[in-house]
């Protein structure tokens, strides 16, 4: 994560406007990289050293560090293969306490002991040090748009670390970023939006209450790369940048490297009975993650809505309720009653069922062992419309 | 009623009527989840406030893990039990300050083994989780857990670093009834302090040898763990706890070539910060950092500040000194501090030292502590691993090359050295270039370390 002093932020009033790299940045990350190709086989250390000087051309200074950074990130440290450098480090200081020979002698004999070149003895001696590490160029060449991509992502990452709340009013992919955000420890409420097909987030953890905290700054930053893959995204941050809280805003416009395509299925239960529906609901189409419902304020999120595929009118929400505390299962019924939904169906562990009957309320419940009854939940659907 | 722990907070349920909770100090309306909130840290006091109002409760926080046994009878010293008193009659809460080197852990040792009740422990470094660990083994057979360094173990008595407790106190805030926090004056500057806030723990101990000096930070300090309970300075313990130390300070001299460089650095930084100085007479370091970025001229005053720590760092003047010295202290086990990795690496690289510094693994440490113990090594070069905390026991003789941490630093290097034995005298070298910024620096800590 870059460090605070390293975020390239432009601060007006209350606001950080995040500096992202744009295609005019180029120039100055191909020079980057280059300096970085010349120091292949150097230390780090004698790396950063060398980027403290000037570039070849003007590149902004904090932009550079952010970039330089991120490309120390992706490049591969070197590892000597004939020897282990802690092995190598108690031979040498041992026989050098020991050793009334000078300093010369000392190396060429541990390195005779340890048969290795002589010459590699003092550049292997510390190489396995992050600031001595041994630069490595990566296999794949690491191209100035993919880099600034990668840099913008860290710029827009290291301020969120510093976010005490965010706010994120979406529309598409929001059931994964609640699961994520959950996940993370984090207080998330989900709010309708006035555009029926968008959701507001709400996230900060329970502490935040009380100061300032960046303490769940990791995990919202980490939510960031995943908001790539909503339709449209607008998130409001408040950052504690350069001694006092300020708003930060971002878009889906931001230029950021998006995060690895999200998992289609939140567990393996509910991947199985996608399944099973494809293959036994042959009238029906299956759809996965349909759109929220509303329950009140708040919004639920079915895991599979069924359309008949002759009668689209026929249409039949299941959902998984897959976690178990009796409150947590109050709740939930309590929300899916709120939203009045007669055409819902929630499959409930009926090992961990805390008693629900199989009607609760206008809601149907299908109690499961292990993974879903396929047959007779489609039986249910039957029945129900 | 009921008060539940929730990930560094109390939850207050089913409040009656009566209450208002918001007239309790510390406890707001978190319209987040429609309850009223507290930090883990007021659990203990929330609950006797709300029996003097004679409010029921059903269920409240309270530590987790099953108390700890195995406990080996702890000896103490005259003056650590008297630390250990002080600290048991102030309601077993507060700051104990004593000498690095005068075995102030023996302290924390006692308080875990009479309160017997679960503890976490708060180290600052990875190096002195492991040291802990280490020591707490002699004490106590039971299972000792570990946050930090990789492992993450849970046990009635748990050593976490500061870093590791403050991310994960959302989980273990609930778990312990007492806090020892070693090397306690790295709180109450904001930085780690909300771990101490998120735990339930009702007894807490913190230990350090330079506390600091009163004002917010202290006051902070007080709130999260307790005020100082008890102060002893190395003036008042050298006679019988501390080993007694001679000190050498030797001036030396930058050769022409460094000293003009030196000079024409030192003009271009002082003009610079001057000018920034006039403008804005009450800012800090950190401020003039960050606004002199933004300009060429800045960039070549903090560019040019740099350079002149790293040629301070290790000049041609101190090289020949130091390997003067290791020659002549070759039987003598020797710590030689510098200011930062790179010249700890230099100097291991020139004199085959081995070095000690974060990056060094902890297998390998404290295989190479072992090796200085039994002799086989003789000098370990270190910038700052052994600046707080580390037992090195042997050691007699401290090289000082250069420091960038100021007094407290020194204090805590010199400690090293005083771990009393039979008929051990320390002997303290300072490397000092004269008509640099060094001699004032060096002057300081000396007057801070004597104090």
């Amino acid at each position: 994560m870059l460090p605070e002093a390293d975020i390239p932020v432009r601060l007006v009033d209350d606001e950080a406007h995040l500096d992202f790299l744009g295609a005019q940045d180029d120039p100055w990350l191909r020079g980057l990289i280059a300096e970085f190709e010349r120091h292949e086989g150097r230390s780090r250390r004698q790396l950063s050293e060398a980027l403290a000087g000037p570039l070849p051309g003007p590149a902004p200074q904090w932009k550079r560090r952010a970039a330089a950074r991120v490309l120390f990130r992706l490049w591969y440290r070197e590892r000597p293969q004939a020897v282990s450098p802690p092995l190598l480090r108690e031979v040498l200081f041992r026989c050098a306490a020991q050793s009334k020979a000078d300093r010369i002698r000392v190396r060429e004999e541990t390195a005779f002991v340890l048969q290795i070149p002589p010459e590699q003895l003092s550049r292997w001696l510390f190489c396995d040090l992050p600031s001595e590490r041994l630069m490595q160029k990566p296999s794949q060449p690491i191209a100035p748009h993919s880099l600034r991509q990668h840099t913008n992502l860290a710029i827009a990452q290291a301020t969120l670390m510093r976010a005490t709340s965010v706010k994120v009013a979406l529309t598409g992919n929001a059931r994964a970023i609640v699961r994520l955000a959950r996940l993370r420890g984090l207080l998330c409420s989900v709010t309708t939006a006035p555009d029926a097909h968008a959701a507001s987030l709400s996230l900060s953890g329970p502490y935040a209450l009380f100061r300032h905290t960046i303490l769940y700054g990791k995990a919202l930053a980490e939510l960031l790369p995943h908001l790539a893959w909503c339709n449209n995204f607008e998130l409001q941050a408040e950052c504690r940048l350069h001694g006092r809280v300020r708003q930060v805003f971002l878009d889906q416009n931001a230029p950021i490297a998006p995060a690895k395509e999200p998992r289609p299925f939140d567990s393996k239960l509910e991947q199985r009975l996608a399944e099973d529906l494809q293959k036994h609901a042959l009238d029906w189409h299956v759809i996965r993650e349909p759109e929220p419902i509303a329950a009140g304020k708040h919004l639920l999120f079915p895991d599979f809505l069924l359309q008949h595929r002759l009668h689209p009118r026929r249409r039949v929400l299941v959902e998984l309720a897959g976690f178990w505390t009796p409150e947590y299962l109050g709740q939930k019924f309590a929300r899916l009653a709120e939203a009045n939904a007669a055409n819902l169906i929630v499959c409930v562990d009926a090992e961990r069922a805390c008693g629900v009957k199989a009607e609760h309320g206008s809601l149907h419940i299908l109690p499961y062992r292990r993974h879903v009854d396929v047959n007779a939940l489609m039986a249910r659907i039957e029945q129900l419309c | 009623m009921r008060l539940l722990f929730d990930r560094g907070t109390i939850v207050l349920h089913d409040l009656p009527n009566s209450l208002d909770p918001g007239a309790i100090p510390g406890v707001l309306w978190d319209p987040r989840v429609a309850a009223w909130r507290a930090p883990g840290r007021l659990a203990y006091p929330l609950a006797s406030e709300l029996r003097r109002r004679d409010v029921r409760l059903s269920d409240r926080p309270q530590p987790q893990l099953a108390p700890p046994t195995g406990f080996q009878p702890v000896a103490l010293r005259p003056y650590q039990q008297a630390a250990y008193d002080a600290w048991h009659g102030a309601g077993r809460r507060g700051i104990v300050v004593m000498p690095t080197g005068s075995g102030k852990t023996r302290v924390a040792f006692a308080a875990l083994a009479a309160t017997r009740t679960p503890a976490l422990c708060l180290v600052p470094t990875r190096a002195l989780l492991q040291q802990w660990v280490a020591e707490l083994g002699k004490f106590y057979r039971g299972p000792i857990g570990c946050f930090g360094d990789g492992e993450r173990s849970l046990a009635p008595i748990t050593v976490a670093t500061f870093a590791s407790a403050h991310r994960n106190m959302p989980l273990l805030g609930d778990r312990f009834g007492l806090l020892i926090v070693d090397e306690a004056h790295h709180f109450g500057n904001a930085r780690h302090d909300e771990a101490l806030d998120m735990a339930i723990a009702p007894l807490r101990l913190g230990l350090t040898a330079t506390p600091p000096p009163p004002g917010p930070v202290l006051s902070r300090i007080g709130a999260l763990i307790g005020p100082i309970r008890f102060e002893l300075k190395v003036s008042d313990l050298q006679e019988d706890a501390l080993a007694p130390f001679d000190r050498i300070t030797q001036p030396l001299w930058l050769d022409p070539e460094e000293r003009r460089s030196y000079d024409d650095l030192r003009t271009l930084y002082r003009g610079a910060f001057s000018a920034f100085r006039i403008t804005h007479p009450t800012a800090r370091w950190e401020d003039f950092v960050r606004i002199a970025a933004n300009t060429d001229d800045g960039r070549r005053a903090i560019a040019a500040w740099r350079a002149c720590q790293r040629l301070l760092a290790f000049p041609r003047c101190k090289q020949l000194a130091l390997a003067t010295w290791l020659h002549r202290l070759s039987d003598r086990k020797t710590l030689i501090f510098v200011a930062d990795n790179d010249t700890a690496y230099r100097v291991a690289r020139e004199h085959l030292l081995m070095p000690l510094t974060c990056e060094i693994g902890r297998n390998e440490r404290r295989l190479m502590l072992d090796h200085f113990q039994s002799g086989a090594i003789k000098a370990l070069v270190s910038a700052q691993v052994l600046n707080e905390g580390i037992d090195v026991p042997d050691a007699d003789v401290g090289i000082v090359v250069a420091g960038s941490r100021g007094e407290r630093e020194h204090t805590q290097r010199v400690g090293r050295l005083l771990r009393p034995s039979r008929g051990k005298r320390a002997l303290v070298v300072e490397l000092v270039v004269q008509q640099t910024t060094e001699v004032q620096s060096a002057d300081k800590r000396w007057r801070r370390l004597v104090a």
